[in-house]
């Protein structure tokens, strides 16, 4: 148990996916900028990391490893997420409509998400386990979401801040996550 | 219908022009993968244990099968072996066993007796500043000159040091070694 | 002409990262050294010329409904080729860019001109949007990988170029010295392009 705690600690902030990692980054700057929008994308990412990481990692160790296919990994890999974002899409508008129209814009935008792809891959790199995998993905999808409320709520007041035009919307919104990401960078040795 | 069935064979098509392409790709690179994989991976940990020969141990290198698993498919290692003169000095090989967190994969370079010329750790991950510290001369000199019967911890009539705090990556390494010189007796017989 | 205008264009008005902010995450990821950044460009330009080319030979037999489904088949295949031809050829690369080499597959940059450029071009023309891109944004991670390299160690290209004095910064080389260094290069950008009047 206390395993699994340390791997949710070290996903969420010491190895934050976008602020320590580098991954999901275009989403996370591309609608950030106001707070409902980033909480939207935020629960669509948990829900579809969560599923692609639970998913890829039945392919890799039931189809891929045995049939000698790991070198296939990133196309098996892209695949499954495309059509999983596909299936839940339509699954959602069939039998949720009210989660649909809340999240239902921002699922087309999660199949070029690389930080779903790039869990996926850690995943199998990590060599963990279905639970520790399961874990993983979930906490690392939460940091992601943190990070971008974080930043949502920080850009939600540039408007009143005085900022030199040419540095007005993408290169104080990368500066400003600068600082964040430094601010993280003090949970370094958390979990030992 | 018939639009479905255009998009349906499209599909198959591109994806088995992809796969066919692909596994040829694989196939023709094995032999330089492989190879790039000793020359970086393997090689400087070659270069470490053995000294004194005017081959090239890594283009010599000869596959051997040291009996069977489980299921019956062959155990292969694979054998550096150091020349001087055409005679063989000295072979170098590696074996893995667990440490703290994962597997310690070790190079070993053995003399005709049975005898260590020397190991080097090739790849691990124990945690950095307390088992890290196998990967330090201080800790690989000591196994110079070990047979056997002498890879053991000090404490058990041996002459293997435990490094202070990294009880379990210093045994993960003695297992390691000692796996290695065990097969020792069998590989003899192919090599020197 | 066009072909040539084709080719210049990603050299500035559509340079990435900077004028066209996409493919972020190799780009803050890799570029800790001007090297890496020149492997990761060149990966990247590979795939990008290539399924480019794929994607206008193939461009009036793919149907609407199943062509992003397409393009990404064809794209994941030319990084699956990469990911081999890294392992077989350039290893020290191969492992340098670890998880980002099979990533260039969701590189918001590839997919984005296969659907915008190579789905409407003939061949030609999607080859020379192809390589301009490409090469543009190996130019971009180049200079961005040699900044952060030179203030975050004191060397370019892994040759000590900095006063022997120097205290590197360290920050640079971590993840918030990549956002921050990022932020005022594209910063830089605005300011030089507003000087330059737009063709």
């Amino acid at each position: 148990m206390g395993d699994y705690l340390l791997l949710i600690v070290s996903a969420i902030l010491v190895s934050n996916i976008v602020l320590a990692r580098y991954l999901g980054n275009c989403p996370f700057l591309g609608v950030s900028q106001k707070m409902d929008t980033a909480v939207g994308m935020g629960m669509a990412v948990i829900f579809v990391v969560t599923l692609a990481g639970m998913i890829t990692w039945v392919v890799q160790y039931a189809i891929l490893n045995p049939l000698g296919l790991e070198y296939l990994r990133t196309i098996a890999f892209i695949l499954v997420i495309a059509s999983l974002v596909q299936l839940v899409e339509m699954f959602l508008q069939k039998s949720v409509p009210a989660l649909y129209k809340a999240l239902g814009i921002f699922l087309p935008l999660i199949t070029t998400n690389c930080a779903v792809l790039g869990i996926a891959i850690i995943n199998i790199q990590e060599e963990f386990n279905f639970m520790q995998t399961v874990v993983f993905s979930f906490a690392s999808a939460v940091g992601f979401s943190l990070a971008m409320v974080l930043l949502a709520s920080l850009r939600e007041r540039f408007p009143t801040a005085r900022i030199p035009s040419a540095f007005a919307g993408m290169p104080i919104a990368m500066i400003t996550v600068g600082l964040l990401a430094l601010a993280f960078l003090g949970f370094t040795g958390l979990t030992g | 219908m018939r639009d479905l069935i255009k998009m349906v064979v499209v599909l198959l098509v591109i994806c088995t022009t992809s796969g066919v392409v692909l596994s040829y790709v694989n196939e023709a690179t094995k032999a330089p993968r492989e190879y790039q994989y000793i020359k970086f991976v393997q090689e400087p940990s070659i270069k470490a244990v053995l000294s004194d020969y005017d081959n090239d141990p890594v283009k010599e290198r000869i596959k051997l099968a040291v009996g069977e698993d489980e299921e019956g498919n062959p155990i292969e290692i694979v054998v550096f072996p150091a020349k001087k003169g055409g005679a063989t000095q000295a072979i170098a090989y590696s074996a893995a066993a667990k440490g703290y967190h994962d597997l310690i994969e070790v190079m070993v370079g053995v003399g005709p007796e049975g005898k260590l010329t020397g190991i080097s750790i090739m790849t691990h991950t124990e945690t950095p500043g307390l088992g890290a510290r196998i990967v330090e001369p201080e800790f690989t000199d000591q196994f110079a000159g070990l047979d056997l019967d002498t890879t053991k911890l000090s404490a058990e009539g041996g002459k293997v040091d435990t490094l202070s705090g990294a009880t379990f990556s210093t045994v993960g390494v003695i297992t390691a070694v000692g796996a290695a010189l065990e097969q020792f007796p069998q590989i003899k017989k192919e090599t020197f | 002409m066009s072909v040539v205008k084709e080719f210049t264009k990603g050299f500035w008005q559509e340079l990435p990262p900077f004028r066209l902010v996409l493919g972020l995450c190799p780009t803050l990821a890799v570029t800790t050294m001007a090297e890496n950044g020149l492997g990761m460009g060149l990966a990247t330009t590979f795939v990008l010329v290539f399924s480019n080319l794929l994607v206008s030979i193939l461009r009036k037999l793919i149907p609407g409904k199943v062509r992003i489904a397409s393009y990404i088949v064809v794209i994941a295949s030319f990084v699956v080729m990469a990911e081999l031809l890294l392992q077989a050829y350039w290893y020290p690369m191969y492992k340098a860019l670890g998880i980002f080499v099979p990533l260039i597959v969701v590189n918001c940059i590839i997919l984005g001109r296969a659907e915008a450029f190579a789905s409407k071009n003939p061949i030609i023309l999607s080859l020379a949007d192809g390589l301009g891109i490409g090469l543009g944004f190996t130019i971009s991670l180049t200079v961005l990988g040699g900044i952060r390299e030179i203030l975050g160690s004191g060397k370019l290209f892994g040759a000590e170029v900095m006063w022997s004095s120097f205290e590197p910064l360290g920050f640079m080389v971590k993840a918030p010295g990549a956002f921050v260094c990022l932020g005022f290069l594209l910063g830089l950008m605005n300011i030089i392009s507003r000087r330059r009047p737009a063709h």
